[in-house]
């Protein structure tokens, strides 16, 4: 097991710090994000999901950066929108 | 009376400081659209009282009738009463094992509703064996679902819609991990739900999961958390069968 050269966790242990920022974003008195996917790709850890605001996004990096410092991170998190149905769905 | 009734749904909105306001503008021509408004719970990011007002602010006074369920972020503060009497004062009844009927121009619609809990599908399943910690955890699913069911076959109406956060199927948790299914739903709500004849299901809770599933009754389950149908609602016509209708059919299965 080697450290990246960027810093962080080695690679090894990303296993564990999926788990632990998973349990971050959602137990973060600040954040509470169930519905964020979090998986690493080799020694990048990816975000995934659909927050209600940019504020919201931009708290979740925020916070999993501060954790884990050098850490890299991707994240492919969007704000749901909140326009009105086009149409409705005729039920059988 | 026959004819159809609107219903609006969607759940999962976690209003807190930084989402108030941003629901209220897609709801502007919600008595052209609908009947009714579906709150399939997580109104709230942390279930304070601050936020439920900003919840009653966002979905009180609207020009049609709004039914609720709470979700699990609506327990996180252990403040639920609070939260239920604050939606109450804004109009928004909140269902917990209980029923409303709402009187609609197709005919009286009944809405039972709990928030429900996990435990799993059918099959795989969590039991009510050893641990203290696991009796419990799987026996909240039951109750819960047990005073669903109570409640969908006693609401007397024309129509009959079932209201949970959590998943009654797994169909509509598709995209979700299976690791974690235990966790978004439980059979016993579908079991509750085809116990009465119900025309649909809606629920929340699944951020990954897909809208469209079904009980094995066959009731119709759409999953409306706001992450799958990314629009402030979902908007859903379901016919209300004719008395005659239902006479008829009646007759036919009696006779058949």
């Amino acid at each position: 097991m080697t450290t990246p050269a960027t810093g962080g966790p080695p690679t090894g242990d990303l296993d564990y710090v999926e788990a632990e920022v998973r349990r971050l974003l959602a137990e973060d008195p600040g954040i509470g994000e169930q519905g964020i996917e979090v998986r690493h790709r080799e020694r990048v850890l990816v975000l995934r999901g659909e927050v209600e605001s940019p504020g919201r996004r931009r708290e979740i990096l925020r916070t999993v950066r501060n954790r884990f410092p050098g850490l890299a991170l991707r994240a492919d998190i969007s704000v749901s929108a909140t326009h009105p149905p086009d149409a409705p769905e005729e039920l059988p | 009376m026959s004819g159809m009734v609107r219903i609006a749904a969607v759940g999962d909105v976690h209003i807190a400081e930084d989402v108030a306001g941003q629901f209220r503008p897609g709801m502007a021509d919600l008595a052209e659209r609908a009947d009714v408004l579906l709150l399939a719970g997580d109104l709230t990011r942390f279930g304070t009282p601050d936020e439920a007002r900003l919840v009653a602010a966002e979905f009180g006074g609207l020009p049609v009738p709004v039914v609720a369920v709470l979700g699990n972020h609506d327990y996180q503060s252990d403040q639920v009463p609070e939260l239920v009497s604050i939606l109450a004062d804004a109009g928004i009844t909140v269902l917990e094992g209980d029923s409303t009927v709402i009187d609609t121009p197709a005919g009286r619609l009944g809405i039972a509703g709990t928030k429900g809990f996990g435990g799993g599908f059918a099959g795989r399943c969590a039991t009510a064996f050893g641990e203290p910690e696991m009796k419990a955890f799987v026996g909240a699913s039951g109750a819960l679902a047990d005073r669903l069911g109570e409640a969908l076959r006693s609401v007397e109406c024309d129509v009959r819609v079932a209201l949970t956060h959590y998943a009654p199927v797994p169909d509509t948790l598709a995209g979700e991990p299976l690791e974690i299914y235990p966790f978004l739903g439980s059979y016993l709500l579908a079991q509750a739900i085809d116990s009465a004849p119900t025309a649909l299901a809606v629920h929340g809770h699944a951020h990954y999961g897909s809208e469209r599933g079904m009980t094995p009754g066959g009731v119709l389950v759409r999953n409306v958390a706001h992450p799958v149908i990314r629009q402030a609602y979902s908007l859903f016509h379901l016919d209300v069968p004719s008395p005659v209708t239902e006479e008829l059919a009646g007759a036919e299965r009696a006779t058949g």
